[in-house]
């Protein structure tokens, strides 16, 4: 716990000038992409969202957290990411058309990176020792919301690689007590649904489908309703008990 | 005598096809042999039938006439089907105890082969809980169950994809392997069952179909058929094995 916050100190101070900048790139293309997608738009905010990605990789995994056990991992998780992103731009898959039916919650999950470092200050946590807009959990959060503000065509695969660091942060929330992940979770659930619901049933007849469309679709419901309910026992484990200090050593 | 001989050469060219679609989609050899027999004798014939890894060679013959009709067919690459080999199993014995027509025979073959798919998204998520069981099974606890569960919704959606692409499957096989079990490394970072969750999270790719197989064809005489399978079961394991390597010298050498 001790080193998990350090290494968040040490990266805010250091870089804070740095984030400052990809915020303002990162907000200034999404109104871009909102307001006149062109093409150009779209390949910059592919070639944005691959530097940020390796930006975490290397700057955030690699240099600040190398006191942390097996930040390499994570460190290739991201730049495996990056790799998907760099894909998706050569083949041109994700084409980042808006779409108004899910903008509500896509807004939502735009703003979701602000309200982390929020959460830690009414946590009682000060600068540099809060999550901060430019962290993983900050540009996952930011991404699901961008591919559902575009959701007409999405590659599923990177919201699979997404969907499972938010997945992580299940057990984050529990061994490294960040509540602030909670937020992550709480949010990806319904995006998720409807991810998964628009790629695999959305132009499925029952016809065509076996078992019948409403079936499968009841499955994913009940698949997300059954990470909401985990996700709602780990919060209550997280308030009502300590983590047991067997839990934490690996990391100190 | 001329319709006779059209249809032998109607049911010849319809029992090739319907023992090439049941070696195809994961049916052991023994059966295909008796399924195709039983339809033969159904109309009247005698089959005579080679089954190899790649292609069958089948002879029919009438015995009063001593008309013969021979075929060589490939057998097609499907997706191992339980239920069609189920239910085009069951369509032999129809065919014998019911007498049907050829005509009949077709168009239930046709409805069965042509019968929508089980639907991706199904197959991805029970196979995400099977394989979570499997962690579970191995030892593993909740979160790394939670872990693999998720790494293999990421690797089976990747061998989907590439699957419906037409990728070589021993590629799909190494970059499946590879992808889970990175993905299921994450859980070194948590005090859990981390190797159990990354060891587990390639399950989902073992060629049981063809294992399984490969020894009853063994078991019941049909050795070369038996040691294809077992063969190209073994190429599939490296390959996974492969793909594990490689995320094993990636995370940590200590691994491997």
């Amino acid at each position: 716990m001790d080193i998990f916050w350090s290494t968040i100190s040490q990266y805010n101070s250091a870089t804070w000038i740095y984030q400052l900048i990809i915020i303002l790139i990162g907000g200034g293309l999404t109104l871009l992409l909102l307001r006149r997608p062109d093409r150009w738009v779209k390949i910059a905010m592919k070639v944005f969202l691959i530097l940020v990605y390796l930006w975490i990789s290397i700057v955030y995994y690699h240099i600040y957290c190398a006191a942390r056990s097996y930040n390499i991992i994570m460190s290739i998780y991201w730049g495996f990411l990056a790799a998907t992103w760099i894909w998706d731009l050569a083949r041109g898959y994700t084409q980042f058309e808006y779409n108004r039916k899910y903008a509500g919650l896509a807004t939502l999950l735009l703003v979701m990176p602000f309200l982390y470092p929020l959460l830690s200050w009414l946590r009682g946590l000060s600068f540099p020792e809060i999550t901060s807009p430019v962290m993983p959990c900050s540009v996952v959060v930011f991404t699901f919301g961008l591919l559902l503000m575009m959701s007409r065509k999405v590659n599923l695969f990177i919201v699979l690689l997404l969907s499972h660091w938010a997945m992580i942060g299940l057990s984050k929330t529990y061994f490294f007590n960040i509540p602030e992940d909670f937020l992550l979770v709480a949010t990806m659930i319904p995006a998720l649904y409807l991810f998964f619901r628009d790629y695999y049933l959305r132009h499925l007849t029952d016809d065509a489908s076996k078992p019948k469309r409403k079936y499968v679709n009841l499955l994913l419901l009940l698949l997300s309703i059954g990470i909401a309910v985990i996700l709602i026992i780990s919060l209550i484990l997280e308030l009502t008990t300590d983590v047991p200090p067997h839990l934490t050593h690996f990391n100190r | 005598m001329n319709e006779e001989r059209e249809k032998i050469e109607d049911i010849g060219s319809f029992i090739a096809e319907y023992s090439a679609h049941m070696m195809g989609c994961g049916v052991h050899t023994s059966r295909v042999i008796r399924s195709a027999k039983r339809i033969g004798v159904a109309f009247g014939y005698t089959v005579k039938i080679s089954v190899f890894q790649k292609n069958i060679i089948l002879s029919l013959a009438d015995k009063g006439t001593k008309e013969l009709y021979n075929e060589v067919i490939d057998i097609p690459a499907l997706p191992i089907s339980f239920e069609h080999n189920a239910r085009l199993s069951a369509l032999s014995w129809e065919t014998f105890d019911k007498h049907l027509s050829l005509h009949d025979l077709r168009s239930k073959y046709d409805r069965i082969v042509n019968a929508p798919h089980i639907n991706p998204l199904f197959v991805l998520i029970w196979v995400g809980i099977a394989n979570a069981s499997f962690c579970r099974l191995f030892g593993g606890d909740w979160h790394s169950m939670g872990i693999v569960f998720s790494a293999t919704l990421i690797g089976m959606f990747l061998r989907q994809r590439m699957t419906a692409a037409g990728i070589n499957h021993y590629i799909i096989f190494i970059v499946s392997a590879f992808v889970a079990s990175l993905s299921a490394s994450t859980s070194l970072i948590f005090d859990t069952t981390s190797e159990i969750a990354i060891a587990t999270s390639v399950l989902f790719l073992v060629p049981g179909v063809p294992l399984i197989n490969g020894v009853i064809d063994i078991v019941e005489g049909y050795v070369l058929a038996g040691f294809s399978r077992l063969a190209q079961a073994a190429l599939l394991i490296i390959c996974i094995a492969i793909g594990l390597s490689f995320t094993l010298f990636l995370v940590k050498d200590s691994l491997i």
